[in-house]
């Protein structure tokens, strides 16, 4: 169920975004567009009148007046992408195929021309999240980052950033849409973007950030961002720790559960036979709820506890069986295993 | 270099699949609700005329090749010049077609006038922005969709700015040759490109350029600059030993090089002119090339000005009505 999947090189290529890994179960094409315009359209509308639309332009302009100088060109020498800063010490979220890997060297350039250098942290393959770290105190206005679970689908938003690389004359590039699909560590809108956009930041109405754009595929409509879920949820060890990448999670521990997120926190969809998870008796329907007495938010946090420690591990999971609380100790097995 | 995240991701899918329909986020914003769904239309109202009817498809040999406004109540209209070379007739947003024939043609804005003929009919007109309104980054904007029953959306996206010529390519890859032999080495020669139609040849050794003598890579570029597309520039070159000459018609850079950039592959047909330009404001409203040439309005239904280039996935480069309307009396001034 893979569709329209592109080989993809993002380092080195920074200016190029990620093509096409889009993932049709995850941000599911299951339902009909029938059943989900029946259940939707009382849910959702589009604006009815020239009135409404120009009081969400209004909405915009204003935020854009506020948020457009947090915004930053991030160039290295094979490529150039985007981010948005987030805090008075130099904190800037971008993309993880931008910093490419942890400890890089690389220049910032502001949206009025300034450059500044700064040295990539941490973040995550799998969401592709990424942070990174101005040397010194940039003394620039900086973007409020939006609370989880605060954007959801429908909601209009605007995307910015550099398209194709910075360009003083043109300044940053708006591109306006709504929220199409939100589910896990992505999200979809129609806010169009193209390579150099990657690492940009997805603004909400009023002007915080919801998403950081991570890939596209050819379909105008399917632009990807990283969700500040992601961010917030793993926020201390992108901080601290390296760049988690696919490479190391085949060589971290393995538990052996498909989980998507729910409510209370990771509802067990599958148990992979002759795993840690099996042999502990975890089953399809269980929510798991914290690992090492931290609470699973997100599944990226999940799969990045359980990756980044060692194969043969001791770890605690609590959880959830028909609303019984539950807390075993289990040892981590090796992915390769399967 | 990454190692390929799709088994990873496959982790998860299979889950998914087999999950169906348990979860309660699996939602998705329905189509006609989408920035570029149906619904913008009935949201225009009564603007939704207004931004049809001045509008009209450029067909040659039955295929759309540009869009354009009507200017003029007697027949006469804008469109893009170089998209719209050897149209025969246009279509109306009621179906109705006509034969056009060029009046005018404007190489600094790559503006035409274009005039309809055997029709006594009045046409209504573009209804041109207030000069008092203004329209910032961030305004709505509208055109019509391709066969000009629908109605696209988007916004000005980024600072006007003057568009700067990119000069003409040949398409080929130079390398400077070492001392003791004259010449530039041709190292690469770009397939369909304006060198590879005049037939040069990798190893070609180039001596001169228009009678001009060349010693660096550095100079042939600084002479292309100052060349458009179309123009002809005559080599001498020494192909194993043998002099002789080879007359180039220089090509557009976005022909000859953007089969390789990558962002240009994720956008679709893009316009074959797209620099040079007095003055441009620019949009993110997903227009196809051949739309180039129509008008771009606000939700009023004004004329904000006509799109004049298809630039990339997220850029339509649109001339404002400043830069057209001076063109368009003179022009009209010496039609009627």
């Amino acid at each position: 169920m893979i569709t329209s999947v592109k080989t993809n090189k993002p380092i080195g290529h920074l200016r190029y975004f990620v093509l096409c890994l889009f993932i049709a179960c995850s941000l599911p094409a299951v339902e009909t567009e029938e059943e989900n315009s029946n259940v939707s359209a009382q849910r959702y509308s589009f604006p009815s009148s020239v009135s409404e639309l120009e009081t969400i332009q209004a909405r915009i302009q204003s935020s854009l007046a506020k948020v457009k100088h947090t915004v930053v060109s991030i160039e290295a020498e094979d490529g150039a992408g985007s981010g948005v800063l987030v805090s008075s010490d130099g904190l800037i979220l971008t993309a993880a195929h931008v910093i490419g890997e942890s400890g890089r060297e690389m220049k910032v350039v502001f949206e009025d021309g300034t450059e500044a250098n700064a040295r990539s942290l941490g973040g995550s393959e799998l969401s592709d999240a990424g942070m990174l770290q101005l040397m010194d105190s940039p003394k620039k206005p900086f973007a409020q980052i939006a609370e989880s679970s605060e954007s959801k689908v429908g909601d209009w938003c605007f995307a910015l950033g550099h398209p194709s690389g910075f360009d003083q004359e043109r300044g940053l590039v708006l591109r306006v849409g709504r929220i199409i699909r939100k589910k896990e560590e992505t999200m979809q809108t129609d806010c169009r973007l193209l390579g150099g956009d990657s690492g940009g930041p997805l603004f909400s109405m009023d002007g915080k950030v919801i998403g950081i754009h991570s890939r596209i595929s050819h379909d105008p409509e399917e632009n990807f961002h990283t969700t500040i879920e992601s961010f917030r949820s793993n926020w201390d060890y992108f901080l601290n720790e390296k760049l988690h990448t696919f490479q190391s999670m085949q060589n971290g521990g393995f538990l052996g559960v498909f989980c998507e997120e729910s409510n209370d926190g990771l509802l067990v969809l599958e148990v992979v036979p002759d795993t840690p998870a099996d042999k502990a008796g975890i089953m399809a329907g269980d929510v798991l709820t914290r690992l090492d007495d931290s609470p699973l938010d997100t599944r990226e946090k999940l799969t990045i506890m359980v990756s980044s420690k060692r194969p043969g591990s001791k770890v605690v999971l609590d959880y959830l069986r028909d609303s019984f609380e539950i807390s075993i100790r289990l040892e981590l097995g090796e992915r390769d295993s399967l | 270099m990454i190692p390929n995240p799709i088994p990873f991701f496959a982790f998860f899918v299979c889950a998914c699949c087999l999950t169906g329909k348990i979860k309660q986020n699996d939602e998705s914003l329905p189509s006609h609700l989408r920035l570029n769904g149906s619904s913008i239309g009935n949201t225009l109202g009564k603007h939704k005329e207004d931004v049809l009817q001045p509008s009209v498809g450029l067909y040659r040999n039955d295929k759309l090749i540009a869009h354009g406004v009507l200017v003029d109540r007697k027949g006469y209209l804008l469109s893009k010049a170089s998209s719209s070379v050897g149209a025969r007739t246009i279509r109306t947003s009621n179906d109705q077609s006509f034969s056009i024939r060029i009046r005018k043609r404007d190489e600094h804005t790559d503006l035409a006038l274009w005039q309809i003929t055997g029709s006594a009919q009045t046409w209504k007109t573009v209804q041109w922005l207030d000069q008092n309104k203004s329209a910032g980054l961030g305004t709505w904007s509208v055109s019509p969709g391709a066969e000009l029953k629908d109605i696209k959306l988007g916004v000005l996206s980024a600072n006007p700015r003057v568009i700067l010529r990119e000069g003409g390519v040949m398409g080929v890859l130079l390398e400077d040759t070492n001392s003791s032999v004259a010449g530039i080495t041709i190292t690469e020669v770009l397939p369909q490109s304006a060198g590879d139609r005049a037939g040069l040849r990798i190893m070609d050794r180039i001596l001169r350029l228009d009678r001009r003598t060349v010693r660096t890579t550095e100079q042939i570029n600084q002479l292309l600059k100052t060349k458009d597309p179309g123009d002809l520039l005559t080599l001498r070159v020494n192909r194993r030993g043998k002099e002789m000459d080879i007359r180039v018609t220089l090509g557009h850079r976005s022909v000859a090089f953007d089969l390789f950039n990558r962002n240009l592959l994720m956008s679709g047909p893009v316009s074959k002119r797209k620099d040079h330009f007095p003055l441009i404001i620019q949009n993110d409203l997903p227009l196809h090339k051949e739309m180039m040439g129509g008008g771009l309005y606000n939700l009023r239904g004004e004329c904000l000005g006509i799109n004049i280039a298809r630039v990339d996935r997220v850029t339509t480069y649109t001339l404002p009505y400043p830069i057209i309307l001076p063109i368009l009396s003179g022009w009209l001034n010496e039609l009627l």
